[in-house]
């Protein structure tokens, strides 16, 4: 009974865990998930009419970083880029297929530079597995397993 | 004390601004930009600032006085340190360069401005343009905003800065008076400022619009005087009218600041289509160049035109039964063969799943399918460039025609104020897609007077093919006024219709099946409003020296009255905007039957 229970609770915790966003508090998208749509958004035949910023609208600012991590080379104002809605799937699919303009953003967000870019996509591509471990990897993890991968090639340890 | 007394000793020892020279000054077409005044484009509020907010203007009657506005601007940006400049930065750079104020740093006590500018890049500007998608008539007449990138050749823009102008619907999605508002001028419009990779994200991926990228031929100095400006119209409410005053018209009215001396907008516009704004940017040489974005649509089609029949079918199973990868009928594929198929798979559940919630199996799938593309050889596959929209013939358009009905000859006369049917010049528009909007028809015959033939209010038909990886619904609806048979008569009945089926592609045919209800009011039936149904079906062929359609539909009237017809259209473009259309109808009711054929010059403009 003792152990069933410990479990259960172990179980709710670590599920906790990996929904949890982190670094930082929520909205920060480290906690985003591969094929997470987006449902509920206004009917698109009404939204064409006015064409505008429904949620969260802004101006560019980054009033404060929201409480999320800033520390890192894939965040950029405040919000990975790995966090937006649709980029995880944009990644991972590039990485598939060994080039593209997900991949080419990431390791732009990075700081890689222009002529290290072919060899860090080669890199990427063939430790698909090793960085997209499964599908419920969240982005979060994904940050980490690219800069762990990173750290064992020679020339892109340099650039971490 | 020793503040007050210097900076009053500072304003009379500069040089007076006399009367004459104000005038001139707030008459400049840069001060007028900066004011956002309506110099008789549109026809709400000539004459005075296109903006409702009272917290833009210094003077009290600032929005209707551009010279007491600029002397109020002149009175409270001149002193040092003044709070005003850190919210009219522009205003303050006009100003000074047109006063000689030499001050070194004017913005220094300016922190919020400072770190904002900061991280808007200012290098080039490119203004973009999504374009239409089947199922969303309103679509077709494009949408506009502008990027700002960091490098005249960026590596990559998906941290450029997206600036768009729209309605503010915060709170208030999902209402049915949006169309309306929207339209009228019920929502207040603001410019919001976004990282470009999340417009990609709703306009190519969420809702399957190419986009269209165009490079504008901006300094950066030109550059850095629309996003001074910008940083003045944050929080500032201008009203959104779908028709005139929208997302392009105020585009258009930034690079008026942007570049003064190029009157961006001159003369009247009646309405300002966002693909027109890129033609006005043409006219004035602003473009430097053009990139193609293929909406997830698009791309998915392209790699599952890469695929023969059987592999297509192989890809379906796969989307359904991703353990497949491991079958041997899978493996005897070639490695280039597998990545394209996992990866056709792999697209079109990307595509199913994108408005739905997270599913464990859709993310399994998928996760399968990554590893058989990642596995396999990459093979690429090149997205056919479509004609860009500002190619496409323009959006109003006359006809002048002629035929015989009924043994008797006719001349017709038609203006259509927009914009495109299913078989309208092709270049730069989707295939079965339409949206007609005020289309009026006179008819005179031998014995007959000019008379109204017939008025469309609206006509949209959105017929979207079906395949075996989307599943689209087809529809239209059409209301206005028309001539039919009723008993023995040609009356102008008043109608609504509408209905909803389905359509494919099958080779170079586009055939579709409606279901139509249509709602009548004639002189003749008992019923104010008499209802009906019944169904359309037809097929579309697009050919690039001419297309055509073939249609039969019938209604039958609850009041036990039908009518039934069949029509042959064909379509021969000329130039871009020319073009002619015969027509061919045999049209049935219950009692009689007649024939028309006619042959009509269709020319576009805007």
């Amino acid at each position: 009974m003792m152990k069933k229970m410990i479990l259960a609770v172990s179980l709710l915790g670590s599920s906790f865990v990996a929904y949890a966003d982190a670094p930082g508090g929520p909205g920060c998208g480290w906690g985003n998930m591969l094929l997470k749509g987006q449902s509920g958004l206004p009917m698109h035949f009404l939204a064409t009419t006015t064409n505008g910023t429904s949620g969260n609208a802004t101006f560019g600012m980054t009033t404060g970083t929201n409480g999320c991590s800033t520390s890192g080379k894939l965040t950029y104002n405040g919000k990975s880029l790995l966090a937006i809605n649709g980029v995880l799937e944009e990644v991972a699919q590039d990485m598939a297929v060994g080039q593209g303009e997900a991949l080419t953003a990431l390791s732009v967000s990075m700081g890689i530079p222009a002529e290290d870019r072919t060899h860090f996509n080669a890199v990427m591509h063939q430790n698909f597995s090793t960085i997209f471990t499964s599908e419920k990897v969240t982005a979060g993890e994904v940050a980490d397993n690219i800069t762990a991968v990173m750290q064992k090639d020679e020339k892109l340890a340099k650039l971490i | 004390m020793l503040k007050i007394l210097l900076t009053t000793f500072l304003l009379t020892i500069c040089a007076p601004l006399w009367a004459d020279d104000m005038k001139a000054l707030a008459n400049d077409p840069e001060w007028l930009a900066l004011l956002h005044f309506n110099q008789g484009a549109t026809l709400h509020g000539i004459g005075e600032s296109y903006i409702d907010d009272s917290s833009f203007f210094i003077a009290e009657n600032g929005k209707e006085n551009a010279q007491a506005e600029l002397q109020a601007t002149l009175s409270a940006l001149q002193p040092l340190d003044s709070s005003l400049r850190c919210r009219f930065p522009a205003r303050y750079l006009f100003l000074a360069r047109k006063l000689a104020w030499t001050e070194s740093s004017p913005f220094a006590h300016c922190t919020e401005y400072l770190e904002w500018r900061k991280q808007i890049p200012s290098a080039r500007a490119v203004l973009v343009f999504p374009a239409s998608y089947l199922n969303s008539p309103s679509s077709m007449f494009g949408h506009t905003l502008l990027r700002l990138d960091a490098s005249t050749t960026p590596d990559s823009v998906w941290s450029s800065w997206a600036l768009n102008f729209g309605a503010d619907i915060r709170g208030q999605d999902n209402s049915i008076l949006y169309i309306w508002r929207g339209l009228a001028g019920g929502y207040p419009g603001r410019f919001t400022v976004v990282p470009y990779v999340t417009k990609i994200q709703e306009y190519s991926n969420m809702e399957n619009r190419d986009m269209w990228e165009y490079g504008l031929r901006l300094s950066e100095e030109e550059i850095t005087r629309l996003i001074n400006h910008l940083w003045e119209l944050r929080d500032t409410n201008f009203n959104y009218y779908f028709f005139d005053e929208n997302c392009s018209f105020r585009l258009l009215e930034l690079l008026d600041v942007a570049k003064p001396g190029a009157h961006i907008i001159e003369g009247f516009r009646l309405a300002e289509v966002p693909v027109n704004t890129v033609r006005t940017l043409e006219d004035k040489h602003l473009i430097a160049d053009r990139v193609y974005r293929p909406s997830r649509a698009v791309e998915l089609q392209a790699d599952v035109d890469a695929l023969s029949l059987g592999e297509r079918r192989m890809a379906r199973r796969l989307l359904e039964n991703p353990s497949l990868a491991q079958s041997q009928e899978f493996l005897a594929y070639t490695p280039e063969k597998r990545h394209l198929i996992a990866r056709a798979a792999w697209r079109a559940l990307r595509f199913g799943q994108r408005k739905k919630d997270r599913s464990e199996e859709a993310a399994a799938s998928g996760m399968v399918l990554l590893r058989t593309m990642q596995a396999n050889t990459t093979q690429a596959v090149t997205v056919p460039e479509p004609a860009a929209p500002e190619k496409g013939h323009g959006t109003q358009m006359i006809s002048i025609g002629g035929g015989q009905r009924a043994s008797q000859g006719f001349g017709e006369l038609r203006y259509r104020l927009t914009y495109h049917d299913l078989l309208d010049n092709p270049p730069g528009f989707l295939h079965g897609a339409q949206i007609e909007g005020l289309d009026a028809h006179l008819r005179t015959t031998e014995s007959d007077q000019l008379k109204l033939e017939s008025l469309d209010l609206i006509h949209i038909r959105s017929l979207s093919p079906r395949n075996a990886f989307v599943k689209p619904l087809s529809w239209f609806i059409q209301t206005g006024l028309e001539r039919a048979p009723v008993y023995h008569e040609r009356q102008l009945v008043r109608f609504v219709q509408g209905g909803a089926g389905f359509s494919w592609q099958w080779g170079a045919m586009q055939p579709y099946a409606l279901t139509a209800l249509r709602l009548e009011n004639n002189d003749s039936y008992k019923p104010f409003i008499e209802g009906g149904g019944g169904a359309i079906v037809g097929a579309l062929w697009y050919f690039s020296p001419v297309q055509l359609h073939v249609s039969t539909e019938g209604i039958y009237f609850a009041n036990d009255e039908y009518r039934y017809s069949t029509q042959a259209e064909m379509n021969v473009p000329l130039n871009r905007q020319n073009g002619l259309r015969l027509q061919w109808r045999q049209d049935y009711w219950r009692d009689d039957h007649s024939q028309e054929l006619k042959l009509e010059w269709r020319h576009y403009f805007d």
